[in-house]
């Protein structure tokens, strides 16, 4: 592919004024290969578009500002932690159906998007600049490394992610100490809507979980996301020694928590009996996605076992 | 005051019967078409103007403003033309065959049959399924519906009452499956499935118009010269058999163009709603004429109403794009009780 790529060059070269041909000799070009193809990508782009959270996320670790970004799902138009960073940034609409127009408008040099999302839109991305798709969503280490190597910024890449290992690491031996003999902890995440109840299984929180060496119930190891739950009578399925329990701030989802914490079965659950239940932030722990995200989680989860956070640095927001 | 022009061949063979109104109206109405698509062409993100909209379709370039206007937005909008004539003119059809004004593909569960397979097959396929497939899963979904109303329906040949009752039926049952596949869902598959539930033309590209436009190129033709066994029908059956008409040959035909027009449309769009129940109704307030008549106008209306309900998703709420189907719904759903309302009064 590369020798392909050589040959492409080449041949524009003939057809090129000597300027041009000063211009690409001197722009390095990079072939990364993603979910959905190949992206040839010409020098270290800085026009970025961001069509999903956990690739803004990331674009904003390797410290770059996007051109244009889609509306986040809560907080709009931006999650309060990357506000700050995205100041003057143009909004592209929702990550479901994003504005591709005014992507064209912008002349981006790379898009980042996501599979499950704008697999259809593909075909047009790709024409109106280089679009890079990662496998898995949930993946931010995947996201990070990729989305490094296409905008050539994989020195920057591969420091987010030796800090991240150094953090894990610390966080794994401070947690072991403190729990000792109930380490690993079984931990349940949780979720409450305006209408039922959530079990994940899977997802951006539990592979972070996972990678702490936490363990998940025996019933919560399964393939699919999770599972919809709209009877009070399934609360003994959400058991484990911790619960994380991330939601909305919205009156109908507090009166949904309510409804089910106040029942007998509740109460009956170990997590609740040894006070072992925390509430987290659902952005860092649902919507993020990104590197930046995990690192919040990961200072939360500090703070819920009272550990000592040594000063860490290296990431700017993390 | 209905005058009429009749054009014939010269051994007789053949003849043609155009009614002077219908003549007027289609073409108002498809001059009015033209003029919103380039006004709609016109209108984006960054609106721009109409010369050079006209010099971009003629003279094609390299840059962002032709591949804004002939990649992004001359596909959708000839999809909204595409789709909405498709509903339109199964509607009509329905309506004839049925011979009840409240008939549409969304009533008697054609759509149903698209919607329920289109989501089984995105809840199958979750986040690595391919979606090129969706939209003949889809229009399998709408023939095997067809096929399953036709076969319980069918006593000594197809009895439209009964069509109209097993396909409500059917539709009630499609819609409960596809609920419960929405809720053993996860998150970003249940969106998609709203979206496509929802109908719409976002992303709408080439390869879409390529592949709904053969099944309105070989369905409408064949509408048009075949309708006039419908006026004969709604005349009664006897008068129908008595006519010459082979009345149980013809309703089939006639089923499977409706199931082919509205299947595909809806294949290709997603479940809108409503374009197939009011596009007639207004073509028939426009005209007083017999199907093959209506038929053109019928589309026309649908086109219409498709193409500026697209219009107000993609412009209004700049950089949202919204659904076309809750737009369409939105003029749908009142025009729908007025309908209600005007029946119980013509016949209390």
């Amino acid at each position: 592919m590369h020798r392909y790529a050589s040959f492409l060059l080449i041949v524009t070269c003939l057809f090129q004024s000597p300027a041009a041909i000063a211009a690409i000799a001197t722009t390095p070009v990079t072939i990364v290969a993603h979910a959905l193809g190949e992206a040839t990508i010409a020098g270290h782009p800085d026009r970025v578009v961001s069509l999903y959270q956990g690739a803004t996320d990331t674009a904003v670790a390797l410290g770059i500002k996007p051109i244009g970004v889609v509306e986040s799902w809560t907080e709009k138009p931006m999650y309060q932690y990357l506000r700050e960073a995205l100041q003057g940034v143009t909004y592209l609409g929702l990550e479901t159906q994003p504005d591709l127009e005014r992507i064209a408008w912008l002349s981006p040099d790379l898009i980042v998007g996501a599979r499950n999302r704008h697999r259809t839109i593909y075909p047009l991305l790709k024409r109106i600049a280089p679009t890079v798709i990662p496998g898995d969503v949930y993946d931010f280490k995947a996201l990070l490394t990729l989305m490094a190597k296409a905008t050539g910024r994989t020195a920057r890449g591969e420091e987010l992610l030796t800090h991240w290992q150094e953090r894990v690491e610390d966080f794994r031996t401070r947690i072991r100490q403190k729990l000792d003999e109930q380490w690993p902890q079984e931990v349940a995440i949780l979720s409450f809507r305006a209408d039922h109840a959530r079990i994940y299984y899977g997802g951006f929180a539990r592979s972070v979980l996972d990678e702490l060496g936490f363990t998940a119930p025996a019933s919560h190891r399964q393939e699919s996301w999770g599972i919809k739950l709209t009877s009070q009578e399934s609360i003994p399925a959400m058991d484990a020694e911790a619960v994380f329990i991330f939601m909305e701030d919205d009156p109908a989802v507090q009166r949904t928590f309510n409804t089910w914490s106040s029942h007998p079965l509740w109460k009956n659950l170990k997590a609740v009996r040894h006070n072992d239940v925390y509430q987290v932030d659902p952005v860092t722990w649902n919507m993020g996605a990104g590197i930046i995200a995990a690192n919040r989680m990961l200072d939360e989860l500090y703070q819920h076992y009272d550990l000592h956070q040594p000063e860490h640095r290296g990431c700017i927001q993390c | 005051m209905n005058r009429t022009l009749i054009l014939r061949s010269r051994n007789d063979r053949w003849s043609v019967k155009l009614n002077a109104r219908v003549l007027l109206v289609t073409v108002v109405l498809a001059a009015l078409l033209a003029i919103s698509s380039v006004l709609a062409l016109t209108s984006g993100s960054h609106p721009t103007s109409v010369t050079d909209v006209l010099g971009t379709l003629v003279a094609p370039n390299q840059s962002e403003l032709a591949l804004i206007i002939l990649e992004i937005r001359l596909p959708r909008i000839l999809m909204a033309i595409l789709v909405g004539a498709a509903l339109g003119s199964a509607g009509l059809i329905l309506q004839g065959l049925v011979r009840n004004p409240l008939a549409s593909p969304d009533v008697i569960g054609i759509t149903s049959g698209a919607s329920a397979a289109a989501v089984l097959f995105l809840w199958l396929g979750g986040i690595t399924g391919t979606s090129l497939l969706l939209a003949p899963v889809a229009m399998g979904g709408a023939f095997v519906v067809a096929l399953g109303i036709t076969a319980l329906a069918w006593q000594r040949g197809i009895s439209p009452a009964r069509l109209v009752l097993v396909g409500v039926g059917l539709a009630a049952g499609l819609t409960a499956v596809t609920t419960l596949l929405l809720v053993l869902s996860p998150d970003a598959t249940a969106m998609n499935a709203y979206i496509w539930l929802t109908g719409s033309l976002y992303a709408s590209q080439w390869h879409d118009v390529i592949a709904l436009a053969p099944w309105l190129m070989v369905c409408w033709p064949l509408a048009l010269i075949k309708l006039r066994h419908l006026d004969a029908q709604s005349m009664g059956e006897e008068m129908a058999l008595g006519l010459g008409s082979a009345l149980q040959g013809h309703r089939l035909l006639f089923l499977v163009l409706a199931v082919a027009l509205a299947g595909s449309a809806v294949a290709y769009a997603g479940a809108i709603g409503f374009i197939g129940l009011i596009a007639p109704h207004m073509a028939r307030r426009l005209v007083n004429s017999g199907h093959t008549g209506l038929l053109p106008i019928a589309a026309l209306i649908g086109a219409l109403i498709l193409l500026y309900a697209d219009w107000v998703g993609r412009v209004a709420f700049i950089p949202r794009d919204l659904p076309a189907g809750i737009f369409v719904a939105g003029i749908g759903a009142p025009f729908f009780v007025y309908l209600l309302y005007r029946l119980r009064r013509e016949l209390g």
